[in-house]
């Protein structure tokens, strides 16, 4: 069986419908499955990465009708690179979820793995997929998962939280399901290549409704202001490394689909200045807003708001450099801000508010956690040596070439404010005398691993950037690369 | 007569969205909240079947019948798109009702004013 | 006051916009789409009279996997949320009183009609308007009436969940066995035979039978699980 791009969506679901099955056999294999599935999808990721960095890009059919008739996957370059990050991400998370909470009885574990596993697919799905009315499906399924896993825990308010992210997922849906309504009576196909050969055609106003659409339903997925009302009570109140995959990938796949829909569907560019604007506007509010934050969650939250918004501005730019930026500046966010959720999660294990002055001499306590946590916040400001140094750095000097230096302030001033924040929670943890009545829990090895593996990383890019920005490159030229994207998928007619 | 059926599928498919959108901006009551929800779906599967009505068309459904004379036949996409969309819309509103169920037990009421624990 | 005066605005907003772009779609127009090649492959390549199913199946059929798992996950997240440990001594009631003796006698009658109507819809899927969505509801009908009749009708969970997974791995695995046989996912490696013929359609039938039992299965277990745990919380116990 030749390996290919539907592995990634055909064996998680298998294994989702077996795991109650398997779970009749031996109670563990419930754990085992989603990691030896993540651990195999990895695999499959280098493989192909590893075909696509060298050859074309790899087009899929389903169901053996050649587009623009049939349903295709499209490995390129950038929503390869994207699925790479995800898989692998989610085998670090489930490394670390495996004994995580012991007292939770036997049938919810089993949902609970289900659940992360379809998840993860759920979010390969949105960025793997070529066709609009799939990409919708995906979506569904991303979010259900979603829905169901916010309300895990039954002593939080999780089932609050949930309820809010349905309303405001509800709105996400109609919006894109409506843009797809208007869409099909005016190209007739669903396909996104032969879409956007047939864009042209299209009325203009009816173009720019349609791209509105597009625009808040997506923007509700990525996060963007004024739709973000959901992310802060979900983060928070959602599982610790649930948190972290909402941040790592949930969120990238929004963003992704949003920037597919403008960059290759749609020949507008005046929307690129609206994304500017409203990247900015998120950016500078989320900031804002999470230095006042009191529980640590919720801080980490409003920070991932503002770096989402930081990227979409990256991308609004709009330049090959700007692209590339943009795109380093998700993969290193996705490993830093899991990083930090992972790491706080234990730090604040038994505490029932999760509040931040709960942290102090926490460097004494916990050192192994603190130090990956601090190591996380040093490379989430941005400071070198480390990964996110090099995205912040590129994101400025795209601005700078662009002309573009009211953005270049904002963007340091935020910075300083990040800074502020992230090293107010350093020194508590590090310069204060624990209370007294901490009641701290140790990591398990397999969390430890997980978080020492994230740090590593984070290293590793920081000193040698040049591992991963040739990958990153061709991203963003095949981002670009309109035109090759529709010839490689209608061609196969 | 032309002008009354566009008038009646498309304005009917429109009239329910916006009353679902009412009931989910302005109704206190969880679950009405949540029938607002179902109705707002309704109203845009409705808009999207009439997307593909032709005139003078007939379900696209071979029976021996139609096999040999050459009728015209409404899109069938549509059709077959608003199918998953109805199903995905259904598992929505049973998520949605479960939370309603768990929100209820929790707190003893069902008003969306009382259920207000995560500040800003 | 403000708050409903803003919320008319709005919708007021959204109604002429929506009014706006579809004044501007003629109703009942014929346009240049992609139904018009599903409509003459149906016939041609498929042999399946009812080309809504062949697209749902088989064109448009990882659609259907998707949605086959969003109702999955829905059953599953709904089981998740409403879970509760099961106290000591804690009997399962589902109704206070008994049902009257007209739905008693009633549902005697009507229940194996709508079970036979179900199973006709799913495995007709492919003939006649209908299919595995539609067919497994009707069957989901015909359990919640024998939940509202009977106090004592249990649904045994344990089943339902097996007949989801296997109809469920029935799914992807006809899809797989095209990958296994170097063609590709979910595409008809069987023999179409005739148009209007119960054999029609190759691996359509076989799927669209998964699916009707499937739905059948989830959306009985929702329903289940929902009359089961209604009992509000006595003690207001955060378990």
């Amino acid at each position: 069986m030749v390996i290919s791009p539907v592995h990634y969506i055909a064996l998680p679901l298998m294994a989702a419908f077996l795991i109650p099955l398997f779970g009749k056999i031996n109670k563990e294999l419930v754990r085992i499955i989603p990691g030896l599935v993540l651990l195999y999808l990895s695999y499959v990721s280098v493989t192909l990465m590893t075909q696509v960095l060298n050859g074309p890009m790899i087009v899929e059919i389903i169901a053996g009708w050649n587009p623009p008739w049939g349903i295709n996957l499209v490995f390129s370059p950038f929503s390869g690179f994207l699925v790479s990050m995800m898989t692998m991400l989610g085998f670090l998370i489930w490394v670390y979820t495996y004994n995580f909470k012991p007292e939770v009885d036997y049938s919810q574990t089993t949902k609970f793995y289900t659940l992360f596993m379809m998840l993860i697919t759920g979010t390969i799905g949105i960025v793997l997929t070529g066709d609009i009315f799939n990409l919708f499906v995906f979506l569904e399924i991303t979010a259900i998962s979603s829905y169901a896993l916010t309300a895990f825990y039954r002593e939080r308010d999780g089932a609050e939280a949930s309820f809010k992210y349905i309303l405001i997922g509800s709105f996400a849906s109609f919006f894109i399901l409506l843009a797809i309504v208007i869409l099909y009576t005016q190209v007739g196909t669903l396909n996104m290549a032969d879409i956007a050969q047939k864009m042209p055609a299209v009325d203009p106003y009816i173009k720019g409704t349609i791209l509105l659409l597009f625009f808040i339903g997506f923007g509700i997925e990525a996060e963007m202001f004024p739709l973000n009302g959901w992310a802060p009570d979900v983060y928070t109140q959602a599982p610790g490394p649930i948190a972290a995959i909402f941040s790592g990938m949930v969120v990238k796949a929004g963003i992704y689909a949003l920037i597919r829909v403008i960059f290759t569907l749609f020949d507008v560019p005046a929307v690129l200045n609206l994304l500017l604007i409203m990247g900015l506007i998120t950016m500078v509010i989320a900031e804002v807003i999470a230095m006042r934050q009191e529980r640590i969650k919720r801080m980490l939250a409003y920070s991932s708001i503002g770096q989402m918004g930081l990227v979409l501005v990256a991308f609004s730019i709009g330049t090959r450099e700007a692209i590339f930026a943009a795109i380093f500046l998700m993969f290193n966010h996705a490993v830093i801000k899991g990083l930090l959720f992972l790491s706080a999660t234990y730090l604040v294990y038994n505490s029932k508010d999760k509040e931040i002055k709960e942290l102090d001499g926490m460097g004494k306590l916990m050192p192994f956690t603190s130090f990956m946590f601090a190591l996380g916040a040093i490379a989430i400001v941005g400071l070198p040596p480390f990964a996110g140094f090099w995205s912040k750095l590129y994101i400025l000097i795209a601005a700078a070439d662009a002309h573009m230096i009211a953005v270049m302030a904002i963007i340091l001033v935020i910075s300083v404010i990040e800074i502020v924040y992230y090293f107010r929670v350093v020194h508590r943890i590090y310069f204060r005398k624990a209370t007294s009545n901490t009641d701290i829990k140790i990591p398990t090895y397999n969390a430890k691993f997980t978080l020492l593996v994230l740090g590593l990383i984070i290293v590793v890019i920081g000193v040698y950037p040049d591992l991963i920005m040739g990958i990153i490159d061709k991203a963003a030229a095949d981002l670009l690369d309109k035109q090759n994207y529709i010839q490689s998928v209608l061609s196969l007619r | 007569m032309d002008q009354l059926l566009t008038i009646s599928f498309y304005g009917t498919a429109i009239a329910l969205i916006l009353i679902g959108l009412y009931a989910v901006l302005a109704k206190k009551n969880l679950l009405k909240i949540v029938i607002g929800l179902s109705i707002m779906d309704g109203g845009l599967h409705l808009l999207f079947v009439s997307i593909g009505y032709i005139k003078n068309g007939t379900a696209p459904i071979f029976s021996p019948e139609v096999l040999n004379t050459k009728v015209q036949m409404v899109d069938p996409v549509p059709q077959a798109l608003v199918l998953t969309a109805i199903v995905i819309g259904f598992a929505v509103t049973a998520v949605a009702l479960s939370l309603v169920i768990r929100l209820y037990r929790h707190h003893n009421t069902a008003s969306i004013d009382e259920i207000k624990n995560l500040r800003w | 006051m403000i708050k409903k005066v803003l919320i008319f605005i709005f919708i007021g907003i959204i109604g002429f916009y929506l009014v706006d772009i579809f004044s501007q779609i003629p109703f009942g127009e014929k346009r240049d789409n992609v139904g018009d090649f599903y409509l003459e492959q149906s016939v041609q390549t498929l042999k399946v009279a009812n080309s809504v199913t062949g697209i749902v199946v088989n064109f448009r059929g990882f659609d259907t996997l998707g949605e086959v798992t969003v109702l999955f996950l829905a059953a599953l997240g709904l089981s998740s949320i409403m879970y509760r440990r099961k106290k000591q001594g804690e009997k399962e009631v589902r109704a206070k009183k008994p049902s009257s003796r007209i739905l008693q006698v009633g549902a005697q009658i009507i229940f194996p009609m709508v079970v036979v109507l179900g199973a006709y819809v799913f495995i007709h899927g492919h003939l006649t308007p209908g299919g595995g969505f539609q067919g497994g509801a009707i069957i989901a009908t015909a359990s919640l009436l024998m939940l509202i009749t009977y106090r004592k009708f249990k649904v045994n969970h344990n089943t339902v969940s097996w007949i989801e997974s296997i109809a469920g791995v029935v799914f992807v695995s006809v899809g797989m066995v095209g990958l296994l046989k170097g063609m590709a996912f979910l595409e008809n490696f069987l023999d179409v035979g005739e148009l209007n013929s119960l054999l029609s359609g190759g691996i359509i039938g076989i799927i669209y039978v998964a699916v009707g039992f499937k739905v059948a299965a989830e959306l009985t277990g929702v329903i289940d699980t929902v009359l089961l745990n209604n009992r509000p919380d006595n003690n207001n116990e955060n378990n």
